[in-house]
């Protein structure tokens, strides 16, 4: 079973993707916060990262940077969710290193539909 | 009293002229020997006449000398000569008094050209004061045009002493300006002022212009220590400073105004009295200033109020985007929730809580995109739109349109005919933002049509000619060429002719019973609008009450050969089909080489393309759809300059729209370089 980290603190947003995910037979991590986050992805090594991008402690950019810079984590596809999508070329740029991006409020089909590009 | 200079005189006549003279109560002078004294002695002496005889060695030459001096030139020289005298150099002498001397005759002659003297003395004096005022009146006119020129308070100051020091000469001026409502005080002297002087001088200032109001009404505040002086000083040889003595000196005032509008207070000292003249001359000054001044006030006031403003917009814009992003989050999960229930996952619904879902689920579609309006419209006005241009065939996404809108037709019944009567060229584009437009109009048009109804979408190719430039929604320039034409047409509701200018209006969805409950916030159309100009496109409306309304979009056919082509003098002179070249700097080496060449560019400061409008009429337009650099201000000023040399035409170069992702005040920037520079 692919294992998906969802780091986001906003529990609600957190709740329904891993339910949605589950159903769809993927197994979730999640995790509050971007320290908390950081520190799973390093012990599980999880199959795919999602990631929001304003968040406490350590925010997504740093914490996409951190994991892509690392050769140990680089192969990790990472998808980011933002509220604000002019920030896409910040995120899928050589910057910060993000895989895919999400905006919210995002339909579920589409975040399907870019997990399957990396895991299906 | 008449003063006589005489000339070294022959003995035999010394005493006798000498007795006579002094018994008529002249006053004589003597000459010395040497030339070289006897000018002295007539600078400094001024006689009226000098007498000479003819029996004087070196005659002429002495008395050439003596007229060669300017200020001799009234000076009536008078022959003492025997009658047998003749001589070639007659018409030197003023006057000629023959031997024997008769007492009367002398008397008579030196009385005549006494006058004579006086007479021009007088004639020398007007006409040096004619030609002065000549200078002031001269002066005043080059003073007044350079007013004119400008609206900067300061320099118009410096403008006003300026004429003054050259018709006035004074020994210092000082002047008590008001820029901005701030006091400057302005001190122009020949010599450098002490201390004491300046502050007596301010305070003097500050005096005279409180005597021009009551003590309440005082406009602004003239506290002492809050007064800027700015000082001015001739660079001057001597080590002279002036004193409180300069007080002391003839001087004038003036207030500076216009009506009951006081700018300051002028006052001016000269060592030398002023003449009438003068004061004419520094009341004409002091009055001219007043009106330009006045004009600056203005100016400056209005230039705040637009910053303010510009603030306010900005900070709206900014608002509306914080706003609109916090919204998006707590709608995620709604969003998200509402999924899981309608996709049975959290278990089976009724058909009945299905369809209530179903209803919360597309309320919350309609709110994301309301949200996503708001947005697009906070990053139009704030030059942040991120459009990506490339070469697109836009039947698809209409084909795709179509489609989408399909459901929502079906339900009111409106057929939706998709009608593209020729294959349609590539237009250079946003793909997205293209179908945001037609999504936009197709929607709108679905909005107002009843049930029953009909909506077609029709494209084709049409040349500039056959647009009727009155309809379009101005601003658009449309240069000629050839356009992609889509027509959006229904027969609903339709549109007062009155408020057909104001469909692109912000949040102006027209009020009437029939429309109040269409939903959405009225910001579709000018989003619409504004994304047709990023594509250098055009739009107009036709409609009727009560039988539909067409919304017609054209865009600019891409072509790809003219790219590849081009050099840069074809770039500009080139104005065939299109009417649009795009310069793509990675790609079309060749061109980057060219403008390198011609030092119009530096590559490496651009951002990946900049897009060229050019039209046989003397509108020129450039288009930059995406800047990124800071630094390419000198690029475009450069392309301007070049435009303006191979068309010596006077021109007019207009920017038509640029967008900055970084940084939309940049945009601004160059927008005003571009046009304070069009000739």
């Amino acid at each position: 079973m692919k294992r998906i980290l969802i780091v986001d603190d906003e529990k609600d947003i957190v709740e329904t993707l891993s339910f949605m995910l589950k159903t769809k037979g993927y197994d979730c991590i999640c995790a509050y916060d971007g320290e908390e986050g950081l520190n799973i992805a390093k012990n599980i090594n999880p199959d795919l990262v999602i990631l929001d991008v304003m968040m406490p402690k350590i925010n997504g950019y740093k914490i996409c940077r951190l994991l892509k810079f690392d050769n140990k984590y680089k192969n990790i596809p990472i998808i980011m969710i933002t509220a604000r999508s002019q920030d896409e070329d910040k995120l899928i740029g050589e910057e910060t290193g993000a895989d895919e991006y999400i905006t919210k409020p995002f339909e579920f089909s589409d975040v399907l539909e870019k997990i399957e590009k990396y895991l299906g | 009293m008449t003063k006589i200079f005489l000339l070294p005189l022959d003995d035999s006549h010394k005493d006798e002229i000498n007795n006579l003279l002094l018994s008529c109560n002249f006053e004589t002078m003597e000459a010395a020997l040497e030339l070289e004294d006897i000018l002295t002695q007539i600078h400094h002496f001024c006689p009226d006449i000098i007498l000479v005889e003819n029996t004087l060695l070196n005659c002429e030459y002495i008395i050439r000398q003596i007229k060669s001096v300017a200020k001799n030139q009234n000076t009536q020289i008078i022959l003492l000569m025997d009658s047998s005298f003749k001589t070639d150099y007659i018409t030197l002498f003023d006057g000629i008094i023959e031997y024997p001397l008769k007492k009367d005759v002398l008397l008579a002659v030196i009385s005549s050209h006494f006058k004579i003297k006086k007479s021009l003395d007088r004639l020398y004096e007007n006409n040096k004061e004619l030609s002065r005022s000549l200078y002031q009146l001269n002066v005043l006119y080059n003073t007044s045009s350079q007013f004119t020129g400008t609206l900067n308070t300061t320099k118009l100051c410096d403008i006003m002493t300026e004429a003054m020091e050259k018709t006035l000469s004074f020994d210092i001026s000082s002047v008590l300006i008001f820029q901005n409502k701030i006091p400057v005080f302005n001190l122009n002297t020949i010599h450098a002022p002490s201390d004491n002087l300046i502050d007596a001088l301010k305070i003097r200032s500050i005096l005279n212009y409180k005597t021009l109001f009551d003590e309440s009404t005082l406009p602004y505040n003239t506290d002492f220590d809050e007064i800027k002086v700015i000082k001015k000083i001739k660079q001057s040889r001597s080590n002279k400073i002036y004193g409180i003595e300069i007080f002391s000196y003839d001087s004038l005032f003036a207030p500076i105004k216009v009506g009951e509008d006081f700018f300051g207070v002028v006052e001016l000292f000269r060592k030398k009295p002023f003449s009438n003249e003068d004061v004419t001359c520094f009341q004409a000054i002091s009055h001219q200033v007043a009106l330009p001044l006045r004009s600056a006030k203005l100016y400056e006031e209005i230039s705040i109020a637009n910053k303010k403003l510009e603030k306010l917009e900005r900070l709206k814009s900014e608002f509306v985007s914080i706003v609109s992003h916090e919204l998006r989050t707590p709608l995620t999960p709604v969003n998200n929730a509402l999924e899981i229930v309608l996709s049975g996952q959290a278990g089976m619904i009724s058909s009945e809580a299905n369809n209530f879902i179903s209803m919360a689920k597309r309320n919350i579609q309609r709110l994301s995109g309301i949200i996503e309006d708001l947005l697009d419209l906070s990053r139009i006005q704030t030059g942040k739109l991120d459009l990506k241009y490339k070469e697109v065939d836009i039947t698809p996404s209409l084909e795709l349109l179509a489609k989408t809108f399909l459901q929502v037709a079906n339900e009111k019944n409106i057929k939706i005919n998709l009608d593209i009567k020729e294959k349609l060229p590539l237009v250079y584009a946003d793909i997205r933002r293209i179908e945001q437009i037609f999504s936009n109009l197709v929607s709108n048009a679905l909005k107002f049509t009843q049930n029953e109804g009909s909506i077609s979408v029709v494209g084709q190719v049409i040349d500039s000619s056959e647009i009727d430039y009155d309809k379009l929604v101005m601003p658009a320039i449309v240069p000629d060429g050839k356009y992609i034409k889509i027509s959006v047409r229904d027969n609903g509701i339709g549109i007062k002719k009155e408020d057909i200018p104001k469909i692109f209006d912000k949040f102006s969805q027209i009020e009437s019973s029939l429309n109040r409950n269409k939903g959405g916030v009225g910001l579709g159309l000018t989003i619409t609008k504004q994304l047709v100009d990023s594509h250098l496109g055009a739009i107009w409306v036709e409609s009727e009450e009560k039988q539909g309304s067409v919304f017609n979009v054209i865009l600019p056919l891409y072509d790809k050969n003219k790219v590849f082509e081009m050099d840069l003098t074809k770039i500009l002179i080139n104005n065939d089909d299109t009417g649009i070249i795009r310069i793509c700097f990675d790609s079309d080496i060749n061109l980057i080489d060219e403008l390198k060449d011609k030092k119009l560019l530096n590559p490496s400061r651009l951002s990946k393309e900049a897009y060229f409008n050019v039209d046989k009429k003397t509108i020129y337009t450039l288009v930059i759809p995406k800047i990124t650099s800071g630094s390419f201000g000198a690029f475009y000023s450069s392309l301007l300059d070049y435009i303006k040399r191979t068309y010596n035409n006077g021109c007019d170069i207009i920017l038509k729209k640029a967008h900055s992702k970084k940084d939309g005040n940049d945009t601004g920037k160059i927008l005003s370089i571009l046009e304070s520079n069009a000739g």
